[in-house]
């Protein structure tokens, strides 16, 4: 029997993002959507919790207070979570991985007798792969990344974990956090039964019991500057478009 | 000022170093793991040696103590160092700021919404922790006069890993980020066997076989140390070609800061075709034969 929460970030969904003539990123059309890469932490919370047997998922999230929407929150709870949490507040609005970590650690706190927080590899905007590590440190506990498989007999986790050289299998003492990739659960879709029954799982929605100050000062959000292109395009069918083409080619190498 | 590297690769310490330098005028590197430190790049140097049956991720602990004078940690973007990074970080009451693409008088530029959107930030107050890649700093060189490296003894921390096992990933052999000519792959190739094609131009002009992530994580057709753009790799080859590649922007952004950029897709309306310099409409299995016959 486990308990085990998944924190997840809402975020502007990237496709609705606009980018002004000035270079500015307009959010304002964006939709609230699940980090992408948190969709696959849901999943394989709720398959180790069914391997698991007897265990319970509570979905975690931490954000402004447009998160509190009626639609995303049926999206989180249809994924295989019994339960959602969420700190909708302006003041937690843009938080640092620091800042994020003591809100979550908080809240874990009060739900109690937590044995796994899972968290996704790395967050759609700032993919800063630190709320995971920094967690643990908040609560005092072991903290793994890079998470392509894992399972958990009495009181240790075993996962199996993917690095840029080697494949580690590690034990951490049970409550602890891992960071998943996404290789390790598809997503499932749900389907409208799943979104019917969503509705009527427990969302628990709040403010923060206190502000928690973010240490990074963000200066400038813009797009990238695009890289002037010569964009001398031809059919491969038109005379001497080919040679044209390997002319240019043999020139740049 | 006092700058403070930490990396797992002796090759990273050693751009890692070079770029502390443009930051700090006393710099101090760490390398945790199975390499050494390398002479030369620093003014003091130390080195964890990780026992058995520790991780690496743990010599946060064994490092926590030469942060005290220290104002800026630079650090390897590998999972292992971030690990290490954010504890040091988390101990300290920071966050860091991960995979910098440039650090300038403190402010940092890394990718928002992978790519969508460029960010900048800097710590507000106290030591400022980055990660960067060893392009981050353009062409600095590392300078210092140390000769081997202080090896440090292993403090354990309370709720310490347990490894149980490491194997080597047997890698495809040809790393992209040193490759001058990168070809990459995309979902233009409609069978794994056409991707020959491809390597009979990479072989031609001794270039490197990319892709899009699709063709790695979608169709398993190529390695997934191979994909190129966001969550995977960040190139800028002097020539880059590529073949059945739509030119979205989550696969673009890890592949517009290349020289010369050239294309080749059957579909005319395909955004590449906007973001290449030289661009031929065309089916690859025509073209591509012909392009490598013509080199």
């Amino acid at each position: 029997m486990m308990n085990i929460v998944v924190a997840i970030k809402v975020v502007p969904d990237d496709q609705d993002i606009q980018i002004s003539a000035a270079g500015e990123l307009d959010m304002s059309k964006a939709h609230q959507t699940i980090s992408a890469y948190d969709l696959n932490a849901i999943e394989a919370a709720a398959q180790l919790a069914q391997a698991v047997g007897d265990s319970k998922v509570i979905a975690l999230a931490v954000g402004g207070s447009a998160i509190d929407e009626s639609k995303l929150k049926k999206n989180i709870l249809a994924r295989g979570a019994e339960e959602l949490v969420m700190i909708a507040d302006d003041a937690c609005a843009d938080l640092d991985a620091h800042a994020t970590a003591t809100v979550l650690a908080a809240e874990l706190a009060k739900i109690g007798d937590v044995d796994l927080v899972v968290c996704g590899d790395g967050s759609a905007d700032n993919y800063a792969q630190q709320v995971d590590v920094q967690l643990a440190c908040k609560m005092g506990v072991a903290s793994v990344n890079g998470v392509v498989e894992m399972s958990a007999a009495g009181s240790t986790l075993t996962a199996k974990r993917k690095l840029e050289d080697v494949i580690e299998t590690v034990e951490a003492q049970l409550p602890c956090v891992v960071a998943v990739t996404p290789d390790i659960a598809l997503p499932r879709i749900p389907g409208m039964r799943d979104i019917l029954a969503a509705g009527k799982k427990p969302m628990n929605v709040g403010a923060a019991d206190a502000a928690a100050e973010t240490c990074l000062e963000t200066i400038e959000i813009k797009a990238p500057e695009a890289t002037e292109r010569k964009q001398e395009v031809s059919n491969a069918s038109d005379d001497g478009a080919i040679d044209a083409f390997v002319a240019a080619l043999k020139a740049a190498l | 000022m006092k700058a403070f590297v930490i990396a797992e690769h002796a090759e990273a310490a050693s751009a890692l170093a070079a770029g502390a330098r443009t930051l700090a005028d006393e710099v101090a590197v760490a390398v945790v793991g199975s390499e050494q430190v390398p002479a030369n790049i620093a003014d003091a140097a130390y080195h964890v040696a990780v026992p058995e049956g520790a991780a690496a991720d743990d010599a946060a602990a064994t490092l926590e103590a030469l942060l005290d004078d220290v104002q800026v940690v630079i650090a390897e973007p590998v999972r292992h160092v971030k690990s290490i990074v954010g504890k040091l970080a988390a101990a300290k009451g920071a966050s860091v700021i991960t995979d910098c693409l440039s650090i300038e008088d403190g402010v940092a530029t890394s990718m928002y919404f992978g790519g969508v959107g460029q960010i900048r930030r800097k710590a507000k107050s106290g030591i400022a922790f980055y990660t960067a890649g060893a392009g981050s700093f353009g062409d600095a060189q590392p300078s210092g006069s140390n000769a081997g490296a202080e090896e440090l003894s292993w403090v354990a921390p309370a709720a310490a890993l347990k490894l149980v096992s490491s194997e080597p990933i047997q890698k495809s052999g040809v790393d992209l980020n040193k490759s001058d000519v990168v070809v990459a792959a995309g979902r233009g190739f409609s069978e794994e066997a056409d991707l020959d094609l491809a390597r009979a131009l990479c072989d031609k002009i001794g270039a490197g076989l990319g892709c899009s992530r699709p063709l790695a994580e979608g169709a398993g057709w190529m390695p997934s140390e191979t994909y190129i753009g966001v969550s995977g790799l960040m190139l800028s080859p002097k020539v880059y070609i590529a073949a059945g590649i739509s030119g979205q922007m989550q696969h673009m952004v890890g592949a517009n800061r290349s020289g010369t950029v050239f294309a080749i897709n059957k579909d005319q309306n395909a955004p590449i075709f906007k973001q290449c310099d030289y661009g031929l409409v065309g089916d690859l299995k025509d073209v591509l034969p012909k392009i490598t016959e013509a080199l």
